[in-house]
C-alpha cells in the first residue's frame, strides 16, 4: 500500500455553535504526486475540506494527517503552510501594494534570510509562468490570468510538496482557464507535486485522474483504488 | 534585475499606501514630540542656565530661609555668615521676576555693588551701579530687547532708573536680566532689611579633605550657626529650586498630554490599518507567516511611524526652542542650546509611543484566524 501524503479521518467541521455542519465525517487519503479534483455544489463543504487539508483551519472533530503526522499536534500549522503547502485562490489574493516580483517574495520572507536569493527565485518562478515582462507590474496593472499566474508562482516559492487550488479558474475566461489548468497540471507533473483542485466546473473535475464529489458535507464519490493496491 | 523585498520595506509600503493618513499621523506624533522637545528642552535649558550662572560666579552654596521665591530672610544674618571660617565671601541677593514693558519680562536681581558675582560679568558699556542710587545694569540680551544703552533711563514699577551699564553674562539668566542695587530692590518691593538668599563662596578645602566632604561640613556649619536657614549646594539649587521644578512639572505635564494625543493618533491609524488589511493578514497567515511575524510587521509599522514622527518632532521642537530663545518674552530664561541626550530621549519616547499604540492592533491582527481573515470584505 502506498503511504498517503494527506489523510483525513472522520473530518467534521461545524460553525455557529454546531448549527451549521460544513463537513460531517469525511475520510480521505491522497498519495504523494497525485492530482485530485474535488467538486460539488455550493455549500457542499469542498472548500472547507480544502482549508482543513491545507491547515488554514482546524476541524471540529476528526484529524488531518500529513505523512502520517497529525496536523496541529505533531506538526505546527504555520510551519506546515509555510513549508509543505502552496495555495492558489479564486480571488488571487495578491497584495496590492507589492509588484508581481515582490508578491512572490512574500512567502519567502518567512523562511529565507537572503534577500538576493528571494528576489532571484521569485524572478525565476515568474519567468517560468511566462511573466518575464510583468515582473515589476502591480496587481492592478495585470490581467486576471496574469494575476493568477503570479499567484501560482507565489504558491511555489517555498518548494511545497502539495498545491491546493480553490476554484483557480473561477474568475477567468475559458482561454485563461484552460491555460491556468494546463499550467497547474504541468507543474504537478514536472515537480511530482500533489495537486488538489476544488472546482465546480465539470470539465476540470472529470479530466482529473481522480475525482471526489461532495454533497451536504459528505463524500458521495471518488476512487481510493490506488492507495489500497 | 530584481527589486528585493525586505521586511522593513514591506512595512514601509504598507504605511505609504495611505499617504494622507500616514502623513497626518506623522504630523500628530511630530507635534507631540515637538511639544516634548520644546517644553522639556525649555525647562532643562532653564535648569542648565541656573547651573551655569552659579558655576560662572563661583558660588558654592546658597543660604535660604524657606524657598527660593521667598524674600523673607533677615539681611543681618550676613554678619554671622561672613564670620564663619569656611566662608570666603558671602553676598546677599534678591531675586524677582519683573514686567519691564508689556512685552518684556525679565529676571531682576538685587545685588550689592561690591558683590563677587560681578566678577563673572563682562562690562560691555558704561560702569557698575552704585549702592543707594536709582541705577540698574542690563544684560546685553535684555538691553537689545529694550533698545536701551548705558545712560538711558528705564522705568521700573513707576520709578525711573538710569542704565549705568550693559554687561555680558555667560548664561541667558544673566544676559537677559536686570541687576539693581539690593537696597533699591528692597525699596521697590517694600522689603527693607530682607533678602532672598546669601550666595557663598567657600574657602578652598584643607589638604586631605575631599571636596564633597568639605561641602557637607560647610553646609552643616552654616546651618548650625544660622538656625532656621538652609545651606544648599549650588548644583542642587540649580536643579531643585521652585522655578525650575515648576518649569519641569509644566513641561512634563503638557508634553504628556500631547504624547497621549499622539499615541491615540497612532493607535487609531494602526487599528484602521489592521481592520482594512484583515484579508491581507489572512493571506500572509495562509502563506505560512506565524503570528509573531504578523505582530512584528504591524509593530514595525507603528515603530516606523513613531520614529519618523519623532525625527519630525525634534525638528519642530528645536525650531520652537530657538524661537523661544529669540522672543523678548522668554529670551531671558532660555537658551537655544539643548542637551543631545534630550534628542535621544525624544526619539526613544516616540518609538515606544509607536509600539505602545500599535500593541493592541498588532495583537488583534496576529490572532486573526486565516480563514476568517480571508473571508473578510
Amino acid at each position: 500500500m502506498i503511504s498517503p501524503i494527506l489523510e483525513a479521518r472522520n473530518l467534521c467541521k461545524s460553525y455557529d455553535e454546531g448549527r451549521i455542519e460544513a463537513l460531517r465525517g469525511v475520510d480521505l487519503s491522497i498519495a504523494a504526486g497525485e492530482y485530485v479534483a474535488i467538486s460539488g455544489p455550493s455549500g457542499s463543504g469542498k472548500s472547507t475540506l480544502l482549508q482543513l487539508l491545507g491547515g488554514l483551519d482546524t476541524p471540529t472533530s476528526g484529524q488531518v494527517f500529513f505523512s502520517n503526522q497529525p496536523l496541529g499536534a505533531a506538526i505546527d500549522l504555520d510551519d506546515y503552510r509555510a513549508h509543505q503547502v502552496g495555495f492558489v485562490f479564486q480571488a488571487f489574493y495578491l497584495l496590492p501594494t507589492l509588484s508581481a516580483l515582490e508578491n512572490v517574495q512574500v512567502p519567502m520572507l518567512a523562511l529565507s534570510r537572503d534577500a538576493g536569493n528571494r528576489a532571484h527565485r521569485a524572478g525565476a518562478l515568474l519567468r517560468e509562468m511566462g511573466l518575464e515582462d510583468r515582473l515589476h507590474r502591480y496587481p492592478n496593472e495585470l490581467s486576471a490570468g496574469e494575476r493568477q499566474r503570479v499567484a501560482i508562482a507565489r504558491s511555489l516559492a517555498n518548494h511545497p510538496s502539495i498545491l491546493l487550488a480553490d476554484e483557480p479558474t473561477g474568475n477567468l475566461d475559458s482561454v485563461n482557464s484552460a491555460r491556468i489548468m494546463e499550467m497547474l497540471i504541468g507543474i504537478q507533473q514536472k515537480r511530482g507535486m500533489t495537486l488538489i483542485v476544488v472546482t465546480h466546473e465539470n470539465e476540470i473535475a472529470h479530466s482529473a485522474p481522480r475525482h471526489i464529489r461532495m454533497r451536504d458535507g459528505l463524500r458521495v464519490g471518488g476512487d481510493e483504488s490506488r492507495l489500497e493496491s | 534585475m530584481a527589486a528585493q523585498l525586505s521586511f522593513t520595506g514591506f512595512a514601509w509600503k504598507n504605511l505609504w499606501r495611505r499617504r494622507l493618513r500616514t502623513l497626518l499621523t506623522l504630523g500628530g506624533i511630530a507635534m507631540a514630540i515637538g511639544a516634548f522637545v520644546g517644553l522639556v528642552g525649555f525647562s532643562r535649558s532653564f535648569e542648565h542656565e541656573w547651573l551655569r550662572m552659579y558655576l560662572s560666579s563661583g558660588t558654592d552654596i546658597a543660604v535660604v530661609q524657606q524657598t527660593f521665591l521667598n524674600t523673607s530672610m533677615d539681611e543681618s544674618a550676613g554678619v554671622k555668615l561672613k564670620a564663619l571660617p569656611v566662608v570666603a565671601q558671602a553676598t546677599p541677593m534678591i531675586l524677582n521676576l519683573m514686567d519691564l514693558t508689556p512685552e518684556v519680562n525679565a529676571l531682576a536681581y538685587g545685588w550689592k555693588a561690591d558683590s563677587y558675582e560681578f566678577d563673572s560679568l563682562q562690562l560691555v558699556s558704561g560702569r557698575r551701579f552704585r549702592d543707594g542710587q536709582p541705577e540698574v545694569m542690563l544684560g546685553d540680551l535684555l538691553a537689545g530687547n529694550l533698545h536701551k544703552n548705558a545712560g538711558d533711563t528705564l522705568e521700573i514699577q513707576g520709578s525711573p532708573f538710569t542704565v549705568a551699564g550693559v554687561y555680558h553674562g555667560g548664561s541667558a539668566l544673566e544676559a537677559g536680566a536686570v541687576i539693581l542695587p539690593i537696597d533699591q530692590m528692597q525699596q521697590l518691593g517694600g522689603l527693607q532689611g530682607k533678602v532672598t538668599a546669601f550666595h557663598v563662596r567657600l574657602r578652598p578645602p584643607p589638604p586631605g579633605e575631599a571636596p564633597d566632604r568639605y561641602l557637607k561640613r560647610a553646609q552643616a556649619e552654616i546651618e548650625a550657626a544660622l538656625p532656621g536657614l538652609r545651606a544648599v549646594p549650588a548644583a542642587e539649587r540649580a536643579s531643585n529650586n521652585q522655578l525650575v521644578l515648576l518649569a519641569h512639572a509644566a513641561a512634563w505635564g503638557t508634553s504628556s498630554i500631547a504624547m497621549l494625543i499622539g499615541i491615540l493618533g497612532i493607535a487609531n491609524t494602526m487599528a484602521m490599518s489592521v481592520f482594512e488589511r484583515t484579508r491581507e493578514i489572512g493571506i500572509l497567515r495562509a502563506l505560512g507567516w506565524k503570528r509573531w511575524r504578523i505582530l512584528l510587521l504591524i509593530q514595525t509599522e507603528a515603530a516606523v511611524l513613531g520614529l519618523a514622527g519623532g525625527i519630525l518632532g525634534i525638528a519642530v521642537g528645536c525650531g520652537a526652542l530657538r524661537l523661544l530663545a529669540a522672543l523678548p518674552q522668554t529670551a531671558s530664561i532660555v537658551s537655544a542650546s539643548f542637551p543631545v541626550l534630550l534628542l535621544f530621549e525624544a526619539l526613544g519616547i516616540a518609538v515606544l509611543a509607536g509600539l505602545a499604540a500599535g500593541a493592541v492592533p498588532a495583537w488583534r491582527g496576529a490572532h486573526l484566524s486565516p480563514v476568517e481573515a480571508l473571508r473578510h470584505d
